[in-house]
């Protein structure tokens, strides 16, 4: 959604930009008499494009980078910015700030066409290095940096490219036929029809602004209740009452056991020393297996990994569903240190370890029988982790913020925040009263919630929120991936 | 010759009261090395520094709820009430678990005690990992504050630029150190 809304402001920022002087510079050179007019167009667009992508890919990937260092609440500022440019483009204000460079015009005649023509698409599809017809130019290189997203900046780039070159490459081959010089002569004398592209900018940007605000807001309440897990387009939760499950996009729930999790086909809830292992979709049984104080489950459709408690700690024991006999340990912890809801995708468990000393998040492979850190740190905690087709999810807590973040399932692999509260604990004024307030200790805000366990889908992310007082009951809340 | 720091801060042991301090620092200041240098340290300097007993500029090491107390090791103390807290900041108990105000471990939806994070000394471990460096505690000063003593303690480190992102002093560090940050210590010694 955000992504076709922003793409489609993109599309018509560079259809604007045909007004430009470079614009129309472009369909006069390369539709010029005896040129090679296909080459030269296809030499454009393939330039445009190719600007287009690099101007938005890189402003995405430079936003993904200011996120993943703590940088939040970026999204509320994109819709803003958007904003500002609709209500710009609604007024017809002149663009400000304003680019008062055109492109080099030797090239048409110290290159082969082809190559100047290519040149000058770059030029163009850049956005930036000529003059600018529309906010929304403008704002496009706000937002995508603000959303931060790599695939979205690409896809701002290819329709903001492909627009730029589109006018040129329909009229340039006409230029020199009555269609062509009727339409040059539109374009060159009637402002009415840019005014009404311009309006069109302002109403694609308002349609972004809404998108944007949607996927902030869509950090929004999922339900009251814990212990998220998604597989198969479906999520469920756990309450005091019970368990529940709900297909993704979908309203209403359906009541299942409490304490059940989702994984591939499956779904597992235990029940006392019981795990009941059943088909998700019509809780026909599978397996009951015995386990002793279980108190988190994890399914696949090829294993069960449970979490007991052992006689020093915390214990990860995994089964095959082929065979449950075969019990086989995957981690063990000795007080005070604890193991975390395990998750499990495929043959592989995901767990965190929290220690007084550091916190480390850990992969086992329960085929190869071997295990790595995926994350550590020896001042955060880094909690509750969720895996899919590659990709982690977890909780990081410092004493200035707590983060969802979402990366690759590598060793020291960079992360993108998709949910951030404030500090898990109330800091005090940096000061001692009666003295100086000059420092520069940090005074964040204090959370009322603490982020606790997590959830991924292939389309959404899932967390806990626990109340800090009591009395409260927890929360789960979902965010766009 | 010790230096001027040294010997004011000396004489600021002895009182409590910041205004006296600033006055004691200038009179010293105008016997020791005269005008220049006594106007150095004006009297409201040392009504400015952010907690009782420090007597410069140099800002707080980087503490998980503000204020930078600590334990005799070095490990992070609320400062309101010398809690230890870890390094998100909750108040936590002997193995480490995060308590609430009751002092009962916090606990999950399932009456589980939540994990345990990581708690730091905030010199040696909090800072070193923060700014990089290898830092220490050389040595410290005490002052009366609040009815107790209170050991002023400096992070010390190779380095030439502080906290504050200036140049770095000697205050209480050997062997080519300076001070990156600073810390205090609260005993329970009247005073």
């Amino acid at each position: 959604m955000l992504t076709v809304a922003l793409a489609a402001v993109a599309a018509l920022a560079g259809l604007t930009g045909t007004w430009s002087p470079c614009g129309f510079s472009m369909i006069e050179t390369i539709g010029g008499p005896g040129r090679r007019v296909g080459t030269s167009c296809a030499a454009f667009a393939g330039g445009a494009v190719a600007g287009g992508v690099a101007t938005f890919g890189l402003l995405a990937a430079a936003g993904q980078a200011v996120r993943s260092a703590g940088a939040g609440g970026l999204l509320v500022a994109a819709a803003a910015i958007a904003v500002v440019g609709a209500l710009g483009e609604l007024r017809g204000a002149a663009i400000s700030p304003q680019i008062r460079r055109q492109v080099p015009e030797h090239w048409r005649r110290s290159l082969p066409l082809p190559v100047a023509a290519g040149l000058y698409g770059v030029l163009l599809g850049l956005g930036f290095t000529t003059f600018v017809l529309t906010f929304a130019v403008w704002a496009l290189g706000a937002v995508t940096f603000a959303v931060g997203r790599p695939e979205v900046g690409v896809a701002v780039g290819i329709a903001f490219g492909a627009a730029r070159a589109l006018p040129v490459v329909a009229i340039a081959p006409l230029v020199h036929r009555p269609a062509g010089v009727r339409m040059c002569a539109a374009l060159a004398e009637r402002p009415r029809l840019l005014r009404t592209m311009r309006l069109a900018d302002a109403v694609a940007l308002l349609l972004a602004a809404a998108a944007l605000f949607a996927a902030q807001a869509s950090g929004a309440r999922l339900a009251v209740g814990s212990d998220p897990s998604a597989a198969g387009g479906a999520v469920a939760w756990t309450t005091a009452a019970g368990g529940f499950l709900r297909r993704e996009g979908e309203p209403g729930t359906t009541a299942i056991p409490a304490h059940a999790v989702l994984g591939g086909s499956l779904i597992a809830w235990r029940d006392g020393d019981t795990v009941h292992v059943a088909n998700a979709a019509d809780l026909s049984a599978v397996l009951d297996v015995t386990v002793p104080g279980v108190d988190a489950v994890a399914i696949s459709d090829e294993w069960l990994v449970t979490r007991e408690p052992g006689a020093a700690g915390d214990e990860l024991t995994a089964r095959l569903l082929s065979a449950p006999d075969d019990v086989r340990a995957v981690a063990t912890a000795a007080r005070p240190a604890q193991l975390g809801r395990p998750g499990v995708d495929g043959s592989t468990v995901v767990y965190h370890v929290a220690t007084p000393t550091g916190s480390r998040i850990v992969a086992y492979n329960l085929d190869a029988g071997t295990s790595r850190v995926l994350r550590r740190s020896r001042s955060a905690l880094l909690a509750n982790p969720s895996l899919l087709a590659g990709r982690l999810l977890y909780v990081r807590q410092t004493s200035l913020a707590q983060l969802l973040e979402l990366g690759p399932a590598t060793p020291g692999a960079r992360n993108r925040i998709l949910y951030r509260l404030a500090a898990p604990a109330p800091h005090d004024a940096g000061h001692e009263k009666g003295h100086s307030s000059e420092t520069r200790t940090p005074r964040p805000k204090t959370a009322a919630w603490t982020l606790w366990t997590s959830a991924l889908s292939a389309t959404r992310a899932y967390v806990t929120l626990l109340p800090r007082t009591r009395g409260k009951l927890p929360v789960i809340v979902t965010v766009a991936r | 010759m010790p230096e001027l720091a040294s010997l004011t801060e000396g004489l600021a042991a002895s009182t409590s009261r910041r205004g006296f301090l600033a006055r004691v620092s200038r009179l010293l200041a105008l016997t020791a090395g005269g005008g220049a240098v006594a106007a150095l340290i004006k009297p409201g300097e040392a009504d400015a520094f952010h907690f009782c007993g420090h007597i410069y500029t140099t800002d707080s090491c980087p503490h998980p709820t503000g204020l930078p107390r600590i334990d005799a090791h070095g490990f992070p103390l609320r400062a309101a009430d010398g809690a230890p807290v870890d390094d998100l900041g909750r108040p936590v108990n002997g193995q480490g678990m995060p308590i609430g105000p009751d002092k009962q471990p916090l606990l999950d939806p399932d009456g589980r005690p939540l994990p345990p994070a990581p708690r730091s000394r905030v010199c040696q471990e909090g800072v070193a990992e923060r700014y990089h460096l290898h830092t220490r505690i050389d040595g410290a000063w005490y002052r009366c504050c609040g009815g107790h003593v209170r050991k002023l303690v400096d992070c010390c480190a190779q380095t030439r630029r502080r906290i504050n992102g200036d140049g770095a002093l000697t205050g209480y560090c050997y062997a080519g150190r300076r001070v990156f940050c600073v810390m205090y210590y609260d005993t329970k010694i009247p005073c």
